[in-house]
């Protein structure tokens, strides 16, 4: 039987982590009806995640042993996958009980192309609500990050949303040519949003339920970042619209 | 997929009513894009929509796909397309006749005027889509500067210079060549809007302007007479009298009635939020539009 969702989760080291995220997604995957599955992709971890650490059946290991780019590695696990949609979920994202649902209820309409979730930080204050685009040099932010905020309406339109828990129909991740692999490490996930946006289908961010994302556990990624910033802006700089 | 053309980026107010089309069509579930030369996109307003390249789209066009153009002057190249191709009526110059004379032409209009006109020069049918104001412009209790008389002066401009030798005292801001948001300030703290533009159609700056709580000073207009009420919520006047009208209403014992017109311009410029366009088109995408939501 062919599963609904497969979770592909990119991780490098931060065991623990891992354990809890994947703990979360079962949880919340038991309001769907249908199976899912999740794909690890050990991104080089220095001590390699050990399949048998995994009781769960339904977790696939896909182990780089020279590290990828998140893209790359992000689009070798889909190709791994034969589910319907695809949950890209970072290592230190703690889904809610009701996230899955509520994605998949609110954010898989037809025309919908991409879900986010609004994320929160530990203490309570938003990480992710939906990026938006500022003039000049200020390029794609998140948009109330760090507010504390309550949520005004279950779906909202952005031009992109983070990739740290995104969800997408396979087909339509495959037909746009997956992530970009020319971008370090960030980024990537919003040059994909645009690109599905090219096409016509909506990027949708959605109140489901109160997920956490801890943000930036990994080491070295902000250097990274820099790199990627300035690919991203050198690209689309005057090619996407200003909404924040 | 529905391509909406437009010719460039610049400031000029067709530009943004596009955008604001696309995105009231996006969020109503409806694919749609906005095709702009070199996939460039104009900065000066907020858009979520998504922007592409015009020529590339040219050169992929299929026939189950939709484009739709404002600007007379892109009619001739896009005519060639093999689908359906629609024009938003934004303006009501004999240039659009004829595109209206092509029976295979849809037409959307913006306004009541510009209907009438399409009614009385074709055959077609045309559906009026409405046109709206960004959010940012209604008025949120900034306090108005009673001296503060905004303007836009690249149509019109001696009018404007012959109301500031006449009242000197007063403090006159230009508006020209900046980005929305700006506008947006500048007619939120302004008292006193100057409409100068002769011979226009409909004129979108005057009605941000009233949703903004100016006074707006307009000369007679084409399609915003819809919603210009003469001494009730603006003055309407002709170019010979415009600097006397304007000296009246700066007189200290009218800003009880320059406080009635605002008000009345507030309420007259709700009639035109986005959600009562989304509205609308909602409506009509159940109705005539309805082959839209097939768009793919």
């Amino acid at each position: 039987m062919k599963n609904l969702l497969c979770a592909v989760i990119v991780s490098r080291g931060l065991d623990e982590m891992l354990r809890f995220c994947l703990k979360s997604f079962f949880e919340s995957s038991v309001h769907l009806s249908e199976p899912v599955e999740v794909i690890v992709a050990d991104n080089a971890s220095p001590r390699p995640y050990n399949a048998s650490s995994f009781a769960d059946r339904r977790i696939r290991l896909l182990r780089f042993d020279g590290h990828k780019a998140f893209a790359t590695a992000c689009n070798k696990a889909v190709q791994e996958s034969t589910s319907e949609y695809v949950l890209f979920l970072n290592n230190d994202v703690l889904l809610d009980q009701s996230s899955l649902l509520l994605m998949m209820q609110h954010g898989c309409n037809a025309g919908i192309g991409v879900t986010g979730s609004w994320l929160y930080f530990p203490d309570g204050r938003v990480q992710h609500r939906g990026v938006v685009f500022g003039r000049d040099d200020i390029g794609p932010y998140h948009l109330d990050r760090g507010r504390f905020l309550e949520p005004f309406c279950f779906v909202e339109d952005f031009q992109a949303v983070t990739g740290a828990c995104m969800m997408v129909r396979r087909e339509l991740f495959e037909q746009v040519g997956g992530f970009d692999e020319s971008y370090a490490f960030g980024l990537e996930d919003i040059d994909f949003c645009l690109r599905v946006r090219q096409r016509g289908h909506r990027v949708v961010c959605v109140n489901a339920g109160r997920p956490i994302h801890f943000e930036a556990l990994t080491p070295g990624r902000i250097e990274l970042d820099v790199t990627s910033r300035q690919q991203f802006l050198e690209r689309w700089r005057g090619k996407y619209t200003i909404d924040g | 997929m529905l391509y909406y053309f437009v010719p460039d980026t610049t400031i000029f107010g067709g530009i943004k009513v596009a955008y604001q089309f696309v995105d009231a069509l996006n969020a109503l579930g409806i694919m749609a894009v906005i095709a702009s030369p070199g996939g460039r996109t104009a900065d000066w307003f907020f858009s979520h929509a998504a922007v592409v390249d015009a020529e590339v789209v040219r050169d992929s066009f299929r026939p189950e796909d939709t484009a739709v153009f404002s600007l007379p002057h892109d009619y001739a190249a896009l005519r060639k397309l093999p689908g359906q191709l629609v024009f938003h009526c934004q303006g009501t110059d004999p240039l659009i006749d004829p595109i209206l004379a092509n029976s295979s032409v849809q037409v959307l209009t913006c306004w009541r005027q510009a209907t009438e006109y399409v009614q009385t020069h074709s055959v077609i049918n045309p559906i009026e889509v409405g046109i709206s104001i960004t959010s940012s412009f209604f008025y949120a209790g900034v306090p108005k500067f009673e001296n503060a008389v905004a303007y836009m002066p690249r149509r019109g401009g001696y009018l404007c210079d012959e109301v500031k030798r006449a009242y000197a005292s007063k403090r006159y801001i230009a508006i020209d060549n900046i980005c929305e948001a700006e506008v947006a300030r500048i007619m939120q703290y302004s008292s006193i809007y100057l409409a100068t533009a002769e011979h226009e159609w409909f004129g979108l700056p005057a009605l941000e302007a009233m949703a903004a709580g100016c006074l707006v000073v307009s000369l007679p207009v084409l399609g915003g007479m819809e919603y210009l009420d003469d001494g009730v919520n603006c003055r309407i006047v002709k170019s010979q009298d415009f600097v006397g009208a304007v000296g009246e209403l700066l007189q200290e014992q009218c800003a009880g009635l320059r406080f009635r017109m605002r008000q009345a311009a507030v309420a007259t410029a709700r009639r035109y939020t986005t959600g009562r366009m989304m509205q609308r088109l909602a409506l009509l995408l159940d109705g005539p539009l309805s082959s839209w939501r097939k768009i793919v």
